[in-house]
């Protein structure tokens, strides 16, 4: 749920507690607006965030041209196309990415097996700050020269 | 450092292949939001060649024509970000460095548009950080 601007307004007539919960719904389910380098293709979050994870395999790094992707689990009910489409790929036997089809941005990776999942790339949130990463997976591939040391747990695979 | 090195890469699904035969004329990570936002990835790293060390040798990226400067191709079967090219220099090409089939070829020597990093993408490399990007010249 997000905040709306009733709310704010009954907010005057709120007790401090009744404040402050609805202070904590607004940081905690905020509406995050998104998308891809084009505009082609534009979603929106409106929902808690999960797993917040730096992903270092393989297929993430040649998906992205980049070292390393961070993956920001949502609900699919939470997840909404807003603008455009998005062409999928099939990465894996259970494994599907989705893309911008005009520029090439890496947006959403679907497991087929984990239908209650949708993740979505952080560098595609129009506020990426919102995120707050909390481990490192498949550091068994590594890029040597990828150097964080940001503290986070670490797991060589999954 | 990276002198009559021969590098090899392509896309996720296999679509674009292509090869380096050389020295890099350039190795940096940018954390800029365009570069961002086409990869969906906190940092990208690009290795910049001279065009003629370099061959198409399956398929072809398409292009995006990402600014009024530059240019950015990918596969347009699986998305992958491949290449970046300014327009004022055609006789040199990056590639998106997650692309080759061994990265750890590539030595980054430095951070582009560091002012523009994700606060929780902070490298602790020991790397120079520029506030702008190459300028075109790399």
């Amino acid at each position: 749920m997000g905040l709306h601007f009733e709310d704010l307004g009954r907010a005057d007539a709120l007790d401090r507690g009744g404040l402050t919960a609805i202070l904590f719904a607004m940081t905690d389910t905020r509406t995050l607006e998104a998308g891809c380098l084009c505009g082609a293709v534009r979603y929106r979050i409106a929902g808690p965030l999960g797993k917040q994870t730096h992903c270092h395999c393989n297929l993430c790094r040649r998906a992205s041209g980049a070292p390393v992707v961070t993956w920001v689990t949502v609900a699919p009910g939470d997840f909404t196309l807003t603008r455009g489409i998005l062409r999928k790929y099939r990465s894996t036997p259970q494994g599907q990415r989705g893309f911008c089809a005009a520029c090439g941005s890496q947006i959403t990776f679907d497991a087929l097996n984990l239908p209650d999942e949708v993740d979505v790339t952080a560098a595609t949130l129009d506020d990426p700050e919102a995120v707050h990463p909390e481990k490192h997976i498949w550091t068994g591939s590594r890029t040597n020269w990828l150097i964080m040391n940001d503290g986070l747990p670490e797991r060589e695979a999954y | 450092m990276s002198q009559d090195q021969f590098y090899t890469g392509g896309c996720l699904c296999g679509a674009v292949r292509f090869e380096a035969r050389g020295e890099a004329v350039s190795t940096s990570h940018c954390h800029c939001d365009m570069c961002r936002r086409a990869s969906g990835a906190p940092v990208v790293t690009f290795i910049g060649f001279k065009v003629d060390d370099t061959t198409q040798t399956k398929g072809a990226p398409k292009i995006y024509k990402s600014s009024a400067f530059a240019a950015r191709g990918f596969c347009p079967d699986c998305g992958s970000q491949l290449t970046f090219q300014f327009d004022k220099h055609p006789e040199r090409v990056s590639f998106n460095v997650g692309c080759l089939d061994n990265p750890e070829l590539a030595q980054p020597t430095r951070h582009l548009f560091a002012q523009e990093a994700i606060s929780w993408m902070k490298m602790d490399d020991g790397l120079p950080h520029q506030e702008g990007g190459s300028g075109g010249r790399s």
